[in-house]
């Protein structure tokens, strides 16, 4: 592997990070490397937005190297909504380019003084003053500092007005609208001073087999370009399964309260294909190109369209069927530099705490009314400035309900909002959402596919009824080891890539004679190692559950009267992971069996 | 419910609101008969009427040759407003030059289909039903796809 570039901004200093060989193997890279790294690091008493909280970007062994969906890339670190092991998964082009430019991480520590940001050309890093560029947007900061940098092509990573003002879920974001939305780590960065980090690189991005590769690399972009899924995402984004997902009673309506949304098909990626969608953009070497292009009405302006949880988030959940608005929403989301699903979600519990009158006028300022786009933009903006309300919304949900004594009442878990696929449609994801390491997340494992039908014979992961219980939580297990691996190379979920085919890619990049069952075995390893980081911060089974709202059966549509049987289904999910049903940590023998024996020793002594 | 099989005829317990015993003539898959089966119930069925009821679209099924099937077949169907307008079995491709959809499976995976073994979803995600067409239309539309799946499997007596 090629080292990280460790700089720390309290000093200034930079060094060369070299990975343990041991480690390059048994965690690849991405997210699974990234928590072997920081697992010594991330202790109960670290404050996510002190100087000493490290901010890790890293690369996969694939990334840049034009395999299928493999321009990502991944930033790592402690959350501060959650207090818990941190990633957030990025595409774009940045990734690439820091790989090219000779490093396959970035990993920062300290806090400047003063707001600066990071140049990185090749391997030469200057930190500039960057108090000119606080205040600005997202896609400004990027332009601002390509020009300040004199190379067109480089590529910029960024933080805007949220992260700055530590919005506890703010992002970070890389060219055209990637980001990386969940769990705050654009508060982290903001927390440094670090206002942007722009890469140049020219280097040849390094592969163990490349004669092996290429040719593997081709035939699995060749079958990906024609899958099913893959069309279906180019053709109409990732709000393509919209009219479904509401069809199922999957699709959270009215802050999760409703099973139904007869609107839906106003705001599906359908009906932005058919109206407004003017091209499609796509990552770096990615067949699929889920990203949307867009001109409104009103202008002439292209922008990015939103994808399905930015669509759902204000869309249905807030009752809204105005696609438009739902662009623009996105898009200010976007330039604040905030996760849409964190921000839309927290919005929808305002909205719901003023209609039971839990917060009144004199607490948000304006009239909370369900569908207001006026009253939605208003509070996304206050929550950017952090002004008035907004500085309470930045919070995230679950403070924001605490604050008016109503935690109760916010649809999140461990402090992350929860994303746009509810389990009363979509049984399993209550055990991605219950069990995965960041909270209540959908890419740790996005079970929803496969309750809808996208089972894996190899892999074990059976088709059930979308609507069974503890029976299929073996299966979501496989499935969180399955998409672990995919966080550590870095390939994005939407790519069916079959498990023959990725280790065999896996194999050539880095010089493995993987199997099936290693790659699987490997993914679990990833899947314990996040569990024991958590524990270790202070997670125990007590925080593997859902919010009230989940549990509270819908009155109509298409998933009316189910609720998920958590319980069962934890109980069932600990068993298989070998978990202890005490206190929801790894057994000792597991954590050994998987090769984390000091690990291990720091959970059970 | 299948209440009771004899050689030649099959006889079916809908829940129709009066309860009427239809008695069918066997629909064996692959054939012409099938085909006409599967027309035939897809223009009495109430409940495909209802949820296809906006679906515009004619599609041709190939079905690739594997096992015991050495040829490929090909079918066609033209789907309109909850009815078949029309059937074909073998037809000239130059016939219908544009199809709203072809669909193409092997013949393992279709009849898996047809028994129920395999879920249409499945199919579709996994790529074992290939799609050509506007896949926005079919997302809008799977649960006339899952309706028509329905009615297939409900007309399909015997797979060869």
């Amino acid at each position: 592997m090629q080292p990280i570039l460790k700089i720390d901004l309290s000093t200034g200093a930079t060094e060369e990070y070299r990975i343990p060989e041991k480690w390059e193997k048994d965690f690849l890279g991405g997210a699974s490397l990234a928590a072997r790294i920081l697992y010594e690091y991330l202790t109960p008493d670290l404050d996510p937005l002190s100087p000493d909280s490290p901010l890790l970007f890293l690369t996969g062994p694939m990334t840049g190297t034009s395999g299928p969906t493999t321009g990502r890339f991944v930033i790592c670190g402690k959350s501060p909504a959650t207090g818990l092991w941190a990633e957030s998964n990025i595409g774009g082009f940045w990734g690439p380019e820091l790989r090219a430019a000779g490093y396959d991480g970035l990993w920062i520590t300290g806090k400047a003084s003063e707001p600066v940001y990071v140049w990185l050309n090749g391997s030469r890093v200057e930190v500039r003053n960057a108090a000119h560029l606080m205040g600005m947007n997202t896609y400004t900061t990027q332009d601002k500092v390509k020009e300040e940098v004199g190379v067109k092509s480089a590529r910029v990573c960024v933080i805007g007005q949220a992260g700055e003002k530590q919005v506890l879920f703010a992002s970070i974001m890389c060219d055209h609208g990637r980001m990386a939305g969940r769990t705050g780590m654009g508060a982290v960065m903001g927390s440094k001073n670090l206002k942007a980090v722009a890469v140049r690189g020219i280097n040849e991005i390094p592969v163990f087999d490349m004669a092996k590769y290429k040719k593997l690399r081709s035939e699995s972009n060749r079958k990906l370009h024609d899958d099913n899924e893959a069309k279906v995402i180019r053709e109409v984004g990732t709000g393509g399964a919209a009219n479904y997902a509401e069809y199922l009673g999957a699709m959270p309506v009215k802050y999760y309260s409703r099973g139904s949304f007869p609107e839906v098909d106003n705001v599906s990626g359908a009906k932005m294909t058919d109206t407004i969608l003017v091209g499609r953009s796509a990552c770096q070497g990615c067949v699929i190109a889920c990203g949307r292009v867009v001109k409104l009405p009103k202008d002439a302006t292209k922008r990015k369209g939103p994808e399905h949880e930015t669509m759902v988030g204000f869309g249905a959940n807030l009752l809204n069927d105005n696609l438009e608005a739902i662009v623009d929403l996105g898009e200010l989301c976007d330039r604040y530099g905030m996760d849409t699903i964190s921000a839309s979600n927290t919005i929808g519990l305002a909205f719901h705490l003023y209609e039971k009158g839990i917060i009144t006028k004199e607490d948000t300022g304006i009239e909370l009314k369900w569908g207001d786009v006026d009253a939605i933009e208003e509070l996304v903006r206050l929550i950017g400035s952090r002004e008035g309300i907004g500085d309470l919304l930045a919070q995230g949900s679950k403070r924001f309900g605490a604050h008016f004594g109503a935690e109760e009442e916010a649809v999140q878990v461990n402090g992350l909002e929860v994303a746009y696929h509810d389990p009363r449609g979509v049984s399993g994801m209550a055990i991605s959402y219950a069990t995965s390491p960041r909270g209540a997340c959908h890419n740790q494992s996005d079970y929803f596919f496969v309750d809808w039908g996208h089972s894996n014979e190899e892999l074990g992961i059976e088709f059930f009824s979308r609507h069974a219980q503890a029976e299929k939580a073996a299966n979501v297990a496989r499935h969180q080891d399955w998409r672990s691996v995919d966080n550590a190379i870095v390939m994005c979920i939407f790519a069916n890539v079959e498990p023959k085919e990725k280790v065999e890619l896996i194999n050539a990049a880095c010089g493995l004679d993987w199997t099936v069952a290693d790659m699987m075995k490997f993914g679990e390893r990833s899947w314990n190692l996040k569990r024991a980081i958590n524990n270790r911060m202070g997670l125990t089974r007590a925080n593997d559950k859902l919010p009230k709202a989940l549990l509270t059966p819908f009155p109509d549509g298409g998933s009316e009267g189910f609720v998920p049987d958590i319980e069962a289904m934890l109980i069932a999910y600990y068993q298989h992971r070998g978990w202890d049903l005490e206190t929801g940590k790894p057994a000792r023998e597991k954590l050994i069996e998987l090769g984390l024996e000091d690990v291990a020793e720091d959970l059970w002594g | 419910m299948i209440l009771q099989v004899f050689k030649g005829f099959v006889f079916k317990w809908y829940n129709y609101p009066n309860n009427i015993l239809e008695v069918r003539m066997p629909a064996i898959f692959p054939s012409e008969e099938w085909l006409k089966g599967l027309e035939e119930k897809l223009n009495s069925d109430e409940r495909y009427a209802e949820i296809a009821k906006n679906w515009e679209g004619d599609l041709f099924f190939f079905i690739q040759p594997e096992g015991s099937l050495k040829e490929q077949l090909t079918f066609y169907l033209d789907l309109w407003h909850g009815k078949c307008r029309k059937v074909e079995y073998q037809p000239q491709p130059d016939s219908y030059p544009t199809p709203t959809f072809i669909l193409t499976a092997t013949y393992t995976n279709i009849t898996a289909i047809l028994s129920g073994k395999l879920n249409p979803m499945t199919a579709m995600m996994t790529s074992k039903l290939k799609v050509k067409g506007s896949m926005g239309y079919m997302m809008r539309n799977v649960p006339t796809v899952l309706d028509f799946v329905r009615v297939a499997q409900d007309v399909t007596t015997e797979i060869l």
